[in-house]
């Protein structure tokens, strides 16, 4: 599903993000990306939405060479991944249902199928109650819900996180991880960015550790203690 | 999670495998499309009816920047409209004196006649010059109290076709040094400089024209580009959720559109005023020359091609600057 092979990332002005990254994650996988601030998490995560481009390496999805796809299809490919934030990223002036139904706006699905699709994932959150409410009403831990609402609605073949539970108390961190988890029970390929260790600990995935741009370490499932 | 679908996993229409993945669904694009210039055109116009005042202030700026050129035009048009009502040809009259008779006056004719560059003359009696007067309104009673008739004979002389400004000139000059002559009078110069003064107006009411279209160009252009620039956090969730450019676009485009139908409907509405308040005072003109004046108002296509051609100037601003700024967002 996701192969970074020899991937470096280097900003303007010389920092190096990424260096010779290599690494793949099957199809279905559920996946924790750790490692203290500044190691090279967000940055992974945002090459896969192509919203970085690496300065070296070659990064595929699904087979697809994400550095063969051109400014005009970057959209399509993100309709292809469900991205949640650590600010979640909502739209604060429409409502929670407004939210949810942006990508499958975009993605040009029948109002009808649409409402279906928003509501099953605001269930699937816990929000059904409050699709009619402004984001800033909710709580931080229901922010977050929605935004994952919104992130898995379209049914994206991965579904990416970057540090979801970095505003949440540990309570609702838990909640927020389960609800990944069981997106992966149905056959998503996760990948969270996450310096949680205790929290990653508990959930019992496969872990890759970065440091300095570096892989140093890629535990198994199994291997988690 | 405690929440739980009532649905089983495998049958909830969000966790159901089906060929859609993505969100889309390739069956409709036209419904779609067309769907979303509908919800782009209508939030556009919720979006600038929730703040009426800094709406309407920028529809009556682009309003008045319209309104001008085509009020200009309304003048023009009227100015020539009585150019031509008041000397169809470009004739010359000869008024002989009082003591010149009807075989002076034909004599005077037969030698005007051979000349090449006159192409017609007619000899207008007093009593001829008389009977035109009594035509006019309020005169035939002056005319009654007097007892002789004190019009001299007139001759009307068309100079030949072709005949140059300089050559109808010349033929004055000539006519003036003629025995038994009075007064000789060119209605050809007044409205030549009336035509040349014309083609001045039309070309400066064109320029006008040309400059205010960029006003409101500019002016449209740089409201949008505020109204993306304070929603420019929106615009950047939109494309990380895999918006294309030109669904982001959309709204502003209509926005665009919106304005530029406004300030066309105001500006042909200003226009109308004018038209009106206009048209008491030129009827009051026309009565003094003898009805042959009515105003001459704006053609009912060009009124309703204002707000056309101002939409499209919207649209226009509206692209030009959301190209750029929504680069710059990428």
């Amino acid at each position: 599903m996701i192969r970074f092979d020899q991937v470096s990332k280097r900003y303007e002005g010389g920092h190096e993000a990424l260096s010779q990254l290599s690494f793949e994650v099957a199809s279905g996988e559920m996946a924790f990306v750790t490692g203290h601030s500044g190691a090279g998490k967000s940055t992974l995560l945002k090459l896969l939405g192509l919203i970085e481009r690496p300065s070296h390496g070659v990064i595929t999805l699904e087979g697809q060479h994400l550095g063969k796809i051109g400014r005009s299809g970057i959209p399509k490919l993100r309709r292809r991944i469900g991205m949640v934030f650590q600010d979640h990223r909502l739209l604060m002036d429409r409502t929670v249902f407004a939210n949810v139904e942006l990508p499958l706006m975009i993605g040009g699905m029948a109002p009808p199928e649409r409402s279906k699709r928003v509501r099953a994932a605001l269930e699937k959150v816990g929000l059904l109650a409050y699709e009619r409410q402004l984001p800033a009403t909710l709580s931080a831990g229901e922010q977050q819900r929605v935004g994952i609402a919104r992130a898995i609605v379209a049914k994206p073949m991965l579904l990416i996180a970057d540090e979801p539970t970095g505003n949440l108390d540990p309570t609702l961190a838990v909640e927020i991880m389960g609800l990944f988890a069981e997106f992966q029970q149905v056959g998503t390929t996760v990948l969270v960015a996450s310096h949680d260790l205790p929290l990653i600990k508990r959930m019992r995935k496969r872990v890759v550790v970065l440091d300095h741009g570096r892989l140093v370490a890629d535990v198994a499932a199994q291997e988690v203690l | 999670m405690s929440t739980q679908p009532e649905l089983p996993l495998n049958e909830s229409p969000l966790l159901a495998e089906t060929p859609s993945r993505g969100g889309r669904t390739r069956a409709r694009p036209v419904a779609s499309w067309r769907e979303h210039h509908g919800w782009s055109a209508s939030a556009s116009l919720r979006r600038l009816m929730s703040r009426p005042v800094g709406t309407l202030l920028t529809v009556a700026v682009m309003a008045i920047a319209l309104a001008l050129p085509l009020t200009f035009y309304l003048l023009l048009g009227n100015v020539q409209k009585m150019g031509e009502a008041l000397g169809q040809n470009q004739t010359v009259s000869m008024f002989l004196q009082p003591s010149q008779g009807g075989s002076a006056a034909q004599l005077v004719a037969k030698k005007l006649r051979d000349r090449p560059d006159v192409a017609a003359v007619t000899v207008k009696t007093p009593q001829q010059g008389m009977d035109e007067l009594a035509k006019m309104q309020g005169f035939s009673g002056a005319l009654h109290t007097l007892e002789d008739n004190p019009l001299p004979f007139v001759l009307e002389v068309l100079p030949a076709q072709g005949v140059s400004a300089d050559g109808v000139e010349r033929l004055v000059t000539d006519m003036r040094g003629m025995s038994g002559v009075d007064q000789v009078q060119d209605s050809g110069t007044w409205r030549q400089r009336l035509e040349a003064l014309l083609g001045v107006g039309q070309r400066a009411v064109l320029i006008l024209a040309v400059l205010l279209a960029l006003a409101v160009l500019l002016v449209v252009g740089n409201t949008i580009r505020v109204d993306i620039a304070s929603r420019s956090e929106e615009i950047g969730v939109l494309m990380l959720v895999g918006a294309s450019r030109a669904f982001v676009r959309r709204p502003y485009l209509y926005a665009g559109i919106w304005y530029g139908l406004f300030s066309g409907v105001l500006a042909a509405g200003f226009a109308v005023l004018v038209e009106l308040s206009l048209a008491d005072p030129v009827a009051r003109l026309g009565h003094a020359y003898a009805g042959k004046l009515q105003i001459d108002v704006l053609p009912p296509w060009l009124l309703a091609s204002v707000p056309v051609a101002a939409a499209v100037l919207g649209w226009l601003g509206a692209r030009l600057v959301s190209a750029w700024q929504l680069r710059k967002a990428a």
